[in-house]
Formats: structure tokens, C-alpha cells, sequence
């Protein structure tokens, strides 16, 4: 039996897959691949495949992961070949290799956000400096859903702001986020808190469409998660 | 023009956008500049009702198979995605190439059931195609057409739709693509084009009937114009064994209700229950071969990666050799850890083999159709269920450690009194009580019996086409009496529905042209999904039929005689007219009539195929040997 760690794209068409259909889907390429993976024992046996850190409806990605066990004679090379054949071109296997650190390792993610301007008599200067007096808000106080009801936390103490862009005609922002099994803060939280500020303070800058891309899984010690 | 930019902005605002954009293992993509032609497949409901259904499968398949054509899939929006495709004024367009589907060559819906034609109305509105047929114009494409079970009465939708599909679609749909190329290319007319269609046979072009009425209302004849046929006959596939499955489908990413592969095993029914209009439409009885649903299986589950696999047909009990067929089946179910689920199954011939088969498939409950309470009931449905095989059947599944039993039946059958009601209650009760009396009975859960009470809807091609639906103040009475029967009765769940649906369902079913306007009206006044009780607005109905000066009471509740014209006369189902009232006869005399591997009840099928349905002397020296 031979653990696999696989890395795969989640694009275009591919980023409304809800996480709970991706794991349905994959089981199936699985089947549809003629790739033996190991069943769980039991009762009730089941594909065994483990995503250690979901990503959020809308959202694209270059660097999801999936783990599970080939359970017969095949190279993971073969096995990422035949998935690839039988996923949809827009959720892709980039790597496959054994797995080096625990789930629990998982620390952070990388997120770029991209927020455009409604139109053209929005001036992204203006998107820009709404945001920029945002951001130097001392704290940002959000509701955030939790397995018991609600809880208000501090948006901005959780995110890093790695990066600021003014783009032609929007903004672009890299955030590092806390992530993993225990804590995991969505980028949305941030982005959605200024989006509720801005008719208030800068009623004139109105946005359009939001592409949020995750852009890596990182290890405490701001490694990648492998 | 891929609307791919101008649906994305919207999707994160509405329910399970994964819905409204298609890209699906097994959805089919083509180079649009290399095919003749493009149908865009509409079901006139949710994608997750939608993407459960057999034909759409089965055609898209067939017509995809030809490399020249391109078959894409559309649903109904919901009501939220709806908003937002009209604010932004999106049009309707289809799954694969995310284009709008006015620009096709066919929008072709299938008719699954009445109480979806509002919808019809409204994703046409969507697409920006003129809803009336007339409004057209003389431009060949679009063709709107429409097939499945409700084409068999497809006057009350006739003024909306370029042709119809009678009967089973594999062939005919072809033929019409091809003729449709063929003059097109010649630089053929719309109306040009329907006239000769309306040759193919299994093509129905109401465009050219023109319907007279009597002063009752009543039709007084239909005319047929410019050469087609008086009577349009449905098509069928001879060789049911030969015909091509489906080897892939498109597989969801979002749930929907049923998601699985599925096999057809047999197509059509030999049983004639006298409610049941499959039981008519799809004559005559044709089974797959053990062998073939086995490969046919194989290949889907290889192909899908579905980790369930179930049976389709109308009794899938009923197949000559089941046993064989599960034999084969389980062999690789079993080896590659897939669910087989067996719907369909009859009470009368729930064998204790079969029965261990199914042991080894994972069970949420076994389901069974008496359908009436009492033996003369169901004498007169010609269910041929007695009360023993009932029983016998819960039993063997009691024994198999099921305690769990739904039962379906139907209320506002034809001569049906008080005690046939309280029937159904006091059925359910001494299948509890035989529960009881068993000594070594399922210990732990306590036996739960399930009733389900639909109202019964007469319809077209049925020994009970002539008779009228109980009124709404008669299905109030006997849902009263049911209140009644099942208060105190612990281990009985009993549940049934307010009737309107079903009688709008009544009216569309036996309904004529003259309810296209009327249609109209209530799809005007915001009616649409009205299968969905939420978005259910009988008030707006009766309004639309009040404008028009008509009423459901004619369609629904009035009793036809025999010499009466209906407005589905010209349509020809291989089933004679003849036949349904010599049945309809029997049923008032509680006479019974059996299924058609005992005994050729001579529906008038045969004139037809020109032969037996059955080897009827094979049968009788295999029922001498064993």
C-alpha cells in the first residue's frame, strides 16, 4: 500500500464544486481511472481519501491537496495520468509524491484577491485609497460562523497583508491567512467587511466581480505543506 | 457567443451554482464549426430533478453518438438564478458550450409530467424565443419540439411547440434531425420543413389539425391539412435487446435525486392495471437479455465510477429471468463494492430467492404498491395483488430483518365507497399485526407501516380515461375518513396532499387546445414549478381558466362516454379504443384480467407488430416441466 500525496487545480467551471461534490467526484475518477485505491475496512467500506484543508465555493486554486493509499501495483506517476484522462480539464493533478508533513502542520494560506471596479466611473485610485483607510483601522470586528453560533474576532489581527496592488481598473491584495484543522480564516471575512464598509465611508467606489485565488499551503515555519 | 463571462459574476449569489455551468465528466463537448446541427435537450425542471431522468441520458446519448450532431442539456433555473438571468439579461442557454439555445437548431423538452408545461412557457420566454408557435415566422430554426409520456395528450401544449415526438424517441429523433439538414440546406421554410416531417412516422404537427368543437365543448373533429396523416402512430424499438444503452453519463458534481447508473431491463408493462398509464403507452412488453443488462451495467459503472448501481423499468419483478440477471449482477457488484438498488419490484412474485439476493444489497426499506385497500378495489385497478401475497412478501422481508414497510395506494378510484378507504388502514394494520404474531421477529426497532395516499388522476390511453375525478369536496370527505381510520393506530403513519395539484393535473392530462390559452394565462400571471407545493398558486390557475371562459370542472369531473371525441383520438398508441372499454366494463363488474404472459388480452398491440407478444406455447410447456 502506498500513501500519495496529490496536488490539483481547481479552475474556471471546476471552482463551483462545492467541497463536499469535489470528494464525491474524485472518489468516482477514482473508479472511472481503474486506480486501486484502498478501501476502509468495516462495515460500511469506503474509498479512503483525505483533503486536509477545504476550499471555499468560488475559489480558484493551483495547489489543493488530496491524500490516499494505491493499493495494488501502480506508480502514482500512472495513477495521476489516468485521473487526469477522466477529471474535467478544469480540476487537474499538477504532482503526486509521499507525504512529508502531518495535517496538523498545516499553518497558513496564501490568498490573492482581486477586486474589480463596478465600471468605468469607478477610478481605481479612488478603490485604492478607500481601501488603504479601511485597512488602517485599528481593528476590524467581524461575525464569524463557528460550529456553536457565531463569534465576533478580529479580522485584521488574523491577516497578514502581504501585498497591495493598484490595478487599471481594480485592486489586487496577497494575504496570508491562518489555516489548517483547528483554526482557518477565510480571506472572504476581510474582503466581505469591506465591501460592508464602503457605502458608508466611500459611497461613490462600488466594485464589481471578486476572483480569490489560493495560492499556496504553508507549514508554521512558512514552508509549503508537502 | 460563450456566456461564460456574464454567468460567472452571478453564480456565488444564487443556491448550488455548480448547477448553472456545466463541465461534468461525461458531458460532451464538440467543435460547434464541425456539426450540422445542435439540440439543446430541455427538461422543464431543476437540474437536480432533471439530471435523475433515463431519456434524457438515453437521447443524449443517441443523438452525440452521431458526430455530425450535438446534443447539449438545459434546465430550469431556479427561482433565484432566474432573477438574476433576467436582471441581467442573460439569456437561457445550455450546459456544454454555455451559448444561448435560440441560437440552436432544435429546442426539444421532454414531458414527464403536466404540472412542468408552465415552465415550458417560461424557459422558452428565457431563451427569447416567441412562446406561441405562430409567432415563429417562417425562419426554420428554432424548431421547438417536445416527446416523453405526456406527448400521448399534447393538445393542451399544442399552440407552443413546432412537432411532437410520439413514443420511444431513439430513431425518429434522428430522422427528423436529418430531414431538418437536409432542408435546411436546401433553404426550406419552417412550415415546409413541419409538412414533410409530419410524413416520418411518430411526428405529430398540431400546427396542421385544425379542432372544431360542439356547443358542449366538447371536440367535434379533428382535420387534418396539407397531407399528414388522420392518425398519428407513436414509434417503438422492435428490438428492444439491440437497442443502444447509454455507455456513459454525465456525472453531477452537486447532488441530485437520483444519483447512480442505471440500467433499463425492460420496457413496457404486462400487466395492465387500469390506473396506470405507462402501462399502456409503452406496449409492448420487450426485455433486455441477462446478459446484455449485465454488460450494459458493466461498462456504465467503468465508464461513471457511480459506486451504485439500479434497475429501471415498470416491474422490474416481472423480468423472465430476474434471477439470472441478479446472479450476474452481483458477481461484479459485490467485487467492486457497488450498491445495486432494485425499485419496481410487485408483491406477487417477491420470491424468498430473491429475497436473499437483495439481502446482499444495502436496503433503506422495502416499498410496495397495493394501491387500494380492499380485494374488490383492487380488483376493479386489476392490481391482481391479493392480501396473502401481501403479507407473505412483508414477512419474508420481516424475516430478513427489514421492520420498516411503505406502502403506496391511491384514493378516488372509480366505484370506490367509505370502506374501501378505511380499507387501506385496516390493510396496513394486519400486516402490524402479522408483524406481532411472528415468533422470532426483528427484535429492536418496532415495525413501522408507511402509507402514502395520492389522489388518483385519470388519464388518457387507460380503461378509466372515461371517468370523472373525484371532485375536491369528495377527496376531502375521504381524506377525512382517513384522519379518522388512522387515529390511534401507533405503528401506522398515514399521508396524503391537498388535491388541487392533482386536479390540475387531471385537467392538463385530459385536457384540450383551447387550454393553451389558458396556459398562457397562468404562466403570465407568475405561475411556474407548480409540481413544487411552495410555488404551487392554484388561485392564479382558476383566475387564467376564469379569463378564458372555461372551467376544471369540465376536464376534471365530468364523466366521457364512450362516443365522446378526445382530443387525443388522432393519436395512435397501438392501443385500441376498443379494448380500453371492454377493460373499463370488466372494472365495473370488480372482473379482473390477467397479465399479458398468461393470457393475450387482446389490447390490439399485436395488429400492429404483427405477432404475439409472447411465445405463448414456449411458455406453456416450461410451466408443464417445472
Amino acid at each position: 500500500m502506498v500513501p500519495v500525496r496529490a496536488t490539483f487545480e481547481k479552475r474556471r467551471r471546476a471552482k463551483y464544486i462545492s467541497h463536499l461534490d469535489l470528494m464525491r467526484c474524485m472518489q468516482r475518477a477514482f473508479r472511472r481511472a481503474g486506480v486501486p485505491i484502498w478501501f476502509t475496512e468495516g462495515f460500511n467500506p469506503h474509498a479512503y481519501l483525505m483533503f486536509p484543508l477545504a476550499l471555499s465555493l468560488g475559489y480558484e486554486s493551483g495547489c489543493e491537496c488530496m491524500d490516499f493509499r494505491i493499493d495494488g501495483d501502480m506508480s502514482m506517476q500512472e495513477a495521476m495520468e489516468r485521473l487526469n484522462r477522466v477529471l474535467p480539464p478544469d480540476l487537474q493533478l499538477k504532482s503526486v509524491a509521499a507525504p512529508v508533513r502531518k495535517h496538523t502542520d498545516i499553518a497558513f494560506a496564501d490568498y490573492a484577491v482581486c477586486l474589480d471596479c463596478a465600471d468605468e466611473s469607478v477610478k481605481a485610485d479612488a478603490l485604492r485609497a478607500a481601501w488603504d483607510t479601511f485597512i488602517a483601522q485599528p481593528e476590524i470586528i467581524v461575525e464569524k460562523k463557528t460550529k456553536r453560533g457565531t463569534a465576533e474576532v478580529d479580522v485584521k489581527a488574523q491577516a497578514q497583508i502581504m501585498m497591495t496592488q493598484t490595478l487599471e481598473d481594480g485592486l489586487w491584495l496577497k494575504l496570508r491567512m491562518p489555516a489548517g484543522t483547528s483554526v482557518n480564516v477565510n480571506p472572504g471575512l476581510l474582503t466581505d467587511a469591506f465591501l460592508a464598509w464602503l457605502p458608508e465611508h466611500a459611497p461613490d467606489v462600488r466594485t464589481g466581480m471578486m476572483h480569490a485565488e489560493r495560492l499556496a499551503i504553508l507549514c508554521e515555519d512558512g514552508t509549503p505543506f508537502r | 457567443m460563450n456566456l461564460f463571462e456574464q454567468i460567472e459574476p452571478l453564480l456565488l449569489r444564487v443556491q448550488k451554482p455548480a448547477r448553472y455551468i456545466g463541465g461534468e465528466p461525461g458531458s460532451i463537448m464538440k467543435d460547434k464549426s464541425q456539426v450540422k446541427a445542435r439540440f439543446a435537450f430541455c427538461f422543464p425542471d431543476r437540474y437536480d430533478v432533471g439530471m435523475s431522468h433515463l431519456g434524457m441520458k438515453v437521447l443524449y446519448s443517441v443523438i452525440n453518438k452521431r458526430q455530425e450532431y450535438w446534443c447539449e442539456r438545459v434546465f430550469a433555473p431556479d427561482t433565484d438564478f432566474e432573477a438574476l438571468m433576467r436582471e441581467h439579461h442573460l439569456p437561457l442557454y445550455a450546459l456544454e458550450s454555455l451559448e444561448p439555445i435560440r441560437d440552436f437548431d432544435f429546442i426539444g423538452f421532454t414531458l414527464q409530467y403536466e404540472l412542468c408545461y408552465t415552465n415550458i412557457l417560461n424557459m422558452l420566454d428565457l431563451a427569447g424565443v416567441p412562446i406561441y408557435q405562430r409567432d415563429r415566422g417562417e425562419n426554420i430554426a428554432p424548431i421547438v419540439c417536445a416527446g416523453g409520456s405526456c406527448a400521448c395528450n399534447p393538445e393542451p401544449i399544442a399552440d407552443f411547440c413546432d412537432l411532437f415526438f410520439l413514443g420511444e424517441g431513439e430513431e425518429v429523433d434522428l430522422e427528423v434531425m436529418d430531414l431538418y439538414v437536409k432542408m435546411r440546406d436546401a433553404g426550406a421554410t419552417r412550415s415546409e420543413f413541419l409538412k414533410a416531417a409530419a410524413q416520418i412516422q411518430g411526428v405529430y404537427v398540431p400546427s396542421l389539425y385544425d379542432v372544431t368543437y360542439n356547443e358542449d365543448g366538447t371536440v367535434q373533429v379533428v382535420t387534418p391539412r396539407d397531407g399528414a396523416p388522420a392518425r398519428v402512430r407513436k414509434r417503438i424499438i422492435e428490438n428492444f435487446d439491440a437497442c443502444p444503452a447509454p455507455e456513459e453519463f454525465v456525472v453531477p458534481f452537486s447532488e441530485i435525486v437520483h444519483d447512480r447508473a442505471v440500467t433499463e431491463v425492460l420496457r413496457g408493462c404486462l400487466r395492465g392495471c387500469r390506473f396506470c398509464q405507462a402501462g399502456f403507452l409503452y406496449r409492448p412488453f420487450r426485455e433486455k437479455k441477462p446478459e446484455t443488462i449485465c454488460e450494459q451495467s458493466k461498462k456504465l459503472i467503468d465508464n461513471t465510477g457511480y459506486e451504485e448501481l439500479s434497475l429501471c423499468s415498470l416491474s422490474t419483478s416481472d423480468h423472465s429471468q430476474i434471477e439470472e440477471m441478479m446472479d450476474g449482477l452481483l458477481t461484479f457488484t459485490d467485487n467492486e463494492h457497488i450498491n445495486l438498488s432494485l425499485p419496481s419490484l410487485r408483491v406477487d412474485n417477491f420470491s424468498t430467492g430473491l429475497m436473499n439476493r437483495l439481502r446482499r444489497v444495502r436496503s433503506s426499506g422495502l416499498t410496495f404498491a397495493p394501491e387500494a385497500g380492499t380485494q374488490r378495489m383492487r380488483d376493479v385497478i386489476n392490481k391482481n395483488v391479493t392480501e396473502e401475497e401481501l403479507m407473505r412478501t412483508c414477512k419474508i422481508a420481516f424475516n430478513a430483518g427489514q421492520t420498516s414497510v411503505k406502502l403506496y395506494f391511491m384514493m378516488g378510484l372509480p366505484t370506490e365507497t367509505d370502506d374501501d378507504i378505511r380499507g387501506i388502514i385496516e390493510l396496513a394494520q394486519r400486516v402490524v399485526d402479522m408483524f406481532y404474531e411472528m415468533e422470532r421477529r426483528p427484535k429492536g426497532k418496532p415495525v413501522q407501516i408507511s402509507c402514502s395516499i395520492a389522489t388518483f388522476v385519470p388519464k388518457p390511453f387507460t380503461p378509466f380515461e372515461f371517468h370523472p375525478q373525484d371532485t375536491r369536496e369528495m377527496i376531502a370527505h375521504k381524506q377525512k375518513i382517513l384522519e379518522e381510520a388512522v387515529a390511534g393506530h401507533k405503528r401506522i403513519r398515514a399521508s396524503w396532499h391537498f388535491p388541487d395539484a392533482s386536479i390540475l393535473e387531471a385537467v392538463l392530462a385530459k385536457g384540450d387546445r383551447r387550454l393553451c390559452d389558458v396556459l398562457y394565462g397562468a404562466w403570465k400571471r407568475g405561475c411556474i414549478f407548480d409540481a413544487w407545493s411552495e410555488h404551487f398558486r392554484y388561485d392564479l390557475w382558476l383566475e387564467s381558466f376564469a379569463e378564458h371562459g372555461l372551467n376544471v370542472e369540465f376536464y376534471a369531473n365530468r364523466p366521457r362516454p364512450y362516443d365522446e371525441v378526445f382530443p387525443w383520438d388522432h393519436l395512435d398508441y397501438y392501443v385500441d379504443k376498443a379494448f380500453l372499454i371492454r377493460e373499463n366494463e370488466k372494472a365495473k363488474q370488480a372482473q379482473t384480467t390477467q397479465h399479458c404472459r398468461l393470457n393475450c388480452a387482446g389490447c390490439g398491440v399485436t395488429k400492429v407488430t404483427g405477432h404475439p407478444c409472447f411465445d405463448y406455447k414456449a411458455l406453456k410447456e416450461e410451466a408443464k416441466s417445472s
